[in-house]
């Protein structure tokens, strides 16, 4: 897995690549709890997950509860359709603002 | 004419999630060869990784150093896997699916594998825990 994270104005935009399982998702779970306090909304960029686990999606359920106690904005976009397969087999994807492009995601914000 | 074998592999694997990639390398081909179409592959894939990092969490506790026997084969209609360990017992009041849909993450990996496959057992035998999933194929969650 590879993540990446760019300023986008006053927005962190977090690209992650290749397969989030059990081995990686602690470092996608550090990388985002350390972009979350620096800015008001975080984007996470999963159109280049190839893979993706129940600790993946455990790790966003788990920094999208602490943005809003936070009062930071945490979105999804760019989701694959094999991504979006493992949201819907786990029913949480009603609990993310989720969107296609970044564009839409930095706007909606 | 002699007729066909079945289709089958076993893999003896650490508790190390590094193992984790590979076994995804190697049961998604598997299915597709028994007859699943690519989002049933994913699906077989997905559930065997679950169950796989469940042992590795629950019964070896995250070391690296435990033993994961795995079978996967063609059978049944469509297919079983087996995963044998020697870690601790799982405690089947704690085995649940957690409630979809809600916030909290615990029992997302039990949900999806009971989603995807069709049967799923626990049992407690003198040679370790064995995990029994199966699925017929022709099925979807």
């Amino acid at each position: 897995m590879k993540i990446s994270i760019r300023d986008v104005g006053d927005a962190k935009v977090v690209e992650v690549e290749g397969d989030v399982d059990l081995g990686t998702s602690p470092e996608l779970r550090s990388a985002l709890y350390d972009s979350l306090p620096r800015v008001a909304r975080v984007a996470v960029n999963l159109q280049a997950i190839r893979y993706i686990d129940s600790s993946g999606i455990a790790t966003f359920i788990e920094v999208l509860r602490d943005s809003q106690r936070m009062k930071k904005e945490f979105v999804l976009f760019g989701l694959s359709p094999a991504v979006l397969q493992v949201f819907k087999l786990t029913h949480v994807i009603r609990l993310f603002r989720v969107f296609q492009t970044e564009q839409e995601a930095l706007e909606a914000v | 004419m002699s007729e066909t074998p079945r289709l089958q592999m076993k893999i003896d694997m650490p508790s190390d999630p590094r193992y984790l990639p590979v076994v995804r390398g190697a049961i998604g081909p598997l299915a597709a060869a028994i007859g699943w179409d690519e989002a049933g592959c994913r699906e077989i894939t997905l559930a065997l990784d679950e169950a796989l990092a469940n042992v590795i969490r629950h019964a070896y506790h995250s070391r690296r150093d435990g033993l994961i026997r795995l079978e996967c084969r063609e059978g049944a209609g469509g297919i079983e896997i087996i995963l044998l360990d020697n870690g601790d017992a799982p405690d089947q009041s704690k085995i649940c699916a957690g409630e979809m849909g809600c916030d909290r993450p615990g029992g997302l990996g039990t949900h999806i594998i009971r989603r995807v496959m069709d049967s799923v057992t626990y049992e407690i035998t003198p040679a370790g825990n064995r995990f029994l999933a199966s699925k017929r194929l022709g099925k979807t969650p």
